[in-house]
């Protein structure tokens, strides 16, 4: 095992790219399937900061260019917003 | 050259994985094919509680009570944690009206069997200390538990792929035909498979595969958004949901509301409050019941309408951030219950789908059921409820009301 795919590529989720590596051998091709099977990108930032990171571990293991991944979702709100800004009424 | 194989299940989603997993346990040959990707649908986009609360007494909580047994077991016997946890559940009253009616409620899932209570607002707020004040009441059951389900999903496929599971995602059948005693099935994908049996577990899609055999249920997709907040420290220790959300769910002629203004909005987004905090400590907030067809965008008017319901009732959730909303298409059907059975004059194609929001609830014992019918042998329970012939129709014909 190489060491130094135990580093965190997700920082919020804690997940490793070995972990990474491991969910793309076990079928995954897309970043969501990443997502769903490992959980990286699921934390406060929703993947901005790893995202590049998964895509590019992704393109190695498929040995395909970036331009040819399924974009991941995204969906409301783009940026972490309170419960109260979510509010439409009142304030 | 055609793969061949003893079943063939149809959906990746939490159902078909239980069902795979089951047939192969029971010795089968077994290919899973999604049109998607594992857990793309419902149960990817959805809750992680697993409630004996919110069903109506009969066989459905039966089956539910067997489920729960048989999530003990799988924590042991499948390769992932699937985070299965037993906290117990509230159901929030608000007013006397609520009250009386969850008295009866309550009252009838007693004599089913399921340890359940009123509890006073004192005792709510020693499980749920950051409750609004204008709570007066709760239920409780200390048997209401929560499971993650892209790892009981994971576990499923885990599980099944050792024992010999072949997946196939981004396929689906573009024709199916009986030929010489088998299932002959086109894929879009290029495949071509014989199977002896094939199962449709494909949820709210189900009936784009029923038209390949010239056939229709009333299974339509309902909507359900949801938020998920950032990780928080534990505001309570149970699943929390409102007296207003099981009017919603089993009472919804008392839910409809004409009143103008967010009360009717409410009631035209099937509002409802459901609140817990998963296993990693997000919290999701729900949720909606619309009838919006294969439509999974989430809308702002319901997101601002879910907000304000959390904040009601916690009032302190106002700080909390959100970091990302979804929507997921639960498989409704015209009577609440899940098709479950052989479809006649199909021999050995088989339905799974409609378990509405009770999918991840009642996998495990569906698994067992409908690998259980597959292989022949009669299920634990009365497949009468589920069987198909109750609303068959011949494709394109108009359902009754």
């Amino acid at each position: 095992m190489n060491p130094d795919e135990e580093r965190h590529v997700c920082r919020c989720e804690e997940v490793s790219e070995r972990e990474i590596r491991e969910a793309v051998k076990a079928g995954a091709r897309t970043v969501t399937e990443i997502k769903r099977w490992t959980r990286a990108g699921m934390g406060i930032c929703q993947g901005r900061s790893c995202r590049r990171l998964v895509e590019r571990i992704l393109c190695e293991e498929l040995g395909v260019s970036p331009a040819t991944l399924e974009p991941p979702t995204t969906r409301p709100p783009i940026r972490p917003v309170s419960i109260r800004a979510v509010c439409r009424e009142e304030e | 050259m055609a793969l061949k194989t003893d079943a063939v299940v149809l959906g990746a989603g939490v159902n078909g994985l239980a069902i795979a997993y089951e047939l192969c346990r029971r010795g089968k040959s077994v290919i899973l094919a999604d049109a998607s990707v594992m857990g793309a649908g419902a149960s990817g986009s959805c809750d992680d509680m697993i409630l004996l609360q919110s069903k109506k007494p009969g066989i459905l909580l039966e089956m539910t009570f067997r489920s729960l047994e048989l999530f003990k077991a799988l924590t042991g016997d499948l390769p992932c944690d699937i985070e299965f946890e037993t906290r117990g559940g509230t159901i929030l009253i608000e007013d006397a009206a609520q009250l009386a009616v969850m008295e009866d409620f309550v009252a009838s899932q007693k004599r089913s069997g399921l340890a359940v209570e009123i509890i006073d607002a004192a005792r709510l707020r020693r499980l749920q200390p950051h409750v609004s004040a204008h709570v007066i009441a709760s239920t409780y059951s200390a048997d209401d538990s929560q499971v993650n389900p892209m790892q009981l999903m994971k576990g499923f496929m885990l599980g099944a792929q050792a024992k010999g599971l072949r997946y196939l995602s981004r396929t689906r059948p573009e024709a199916i035909e009986r030929r010489a005693g088998h299932w002959s099935l086109r894929m879009t994908g290029g495949e071509s498979i014989e199977a002896e049996v094939v199962v449709n577990a494909t949820g709210a899609y189900a009936n784009s595969v029923c038209r390949l055999l010239g056939f229709e249920l009333p299974i339509a997709p309902r909507k359900g958004q949801v938020l998920v907040t950032e990780q928080l420290p534990a505001l309570g220790e149970t699943n929390v949901w409102s007296a207003q959300y099981i009017v919603s769910k089993l009472k919804p002629e008392l839910a409809k509301s004409s009143a103008p203004g967010a009360a009717g909005a409410a009631a035209r987004f099937g509002l409802g409050f459901a609140f817990t905090g998963t296993h990693n400590g997000n919290y999701l907030i729900g949720s909606t019941r619309e009838d919006a067809g294969f439509d999974k965008a989430t809308d702002p008017d319901a997101l601002s309408l879910i907000a304000a319901q959390a904040r009601k009732f916690f009032p302190v959730i106002a700080q909390a951030q959100v970091i990302r909303s979804f929507a997921g298409l639960r498989p409704s059907t015209f009577d609440g219950m899940p098709f479950l059975g052989e479809v006649p004059d199909r021999p050995g194609f088989f339905m799974a789908a409609g378990h509405e929001g009770d999918g991840i609830a009642m996998a495990p014992i569906t698994g067992r059921f409908v690998a259980d019918l597959a292989c022949g042998k009669t299920p634990e329970f009365d497949a009468t409820p589920f069987r198909v012939e109750r609303a068959m129709r011949p494709q394109g014909a108009a359902h009754g009301a």
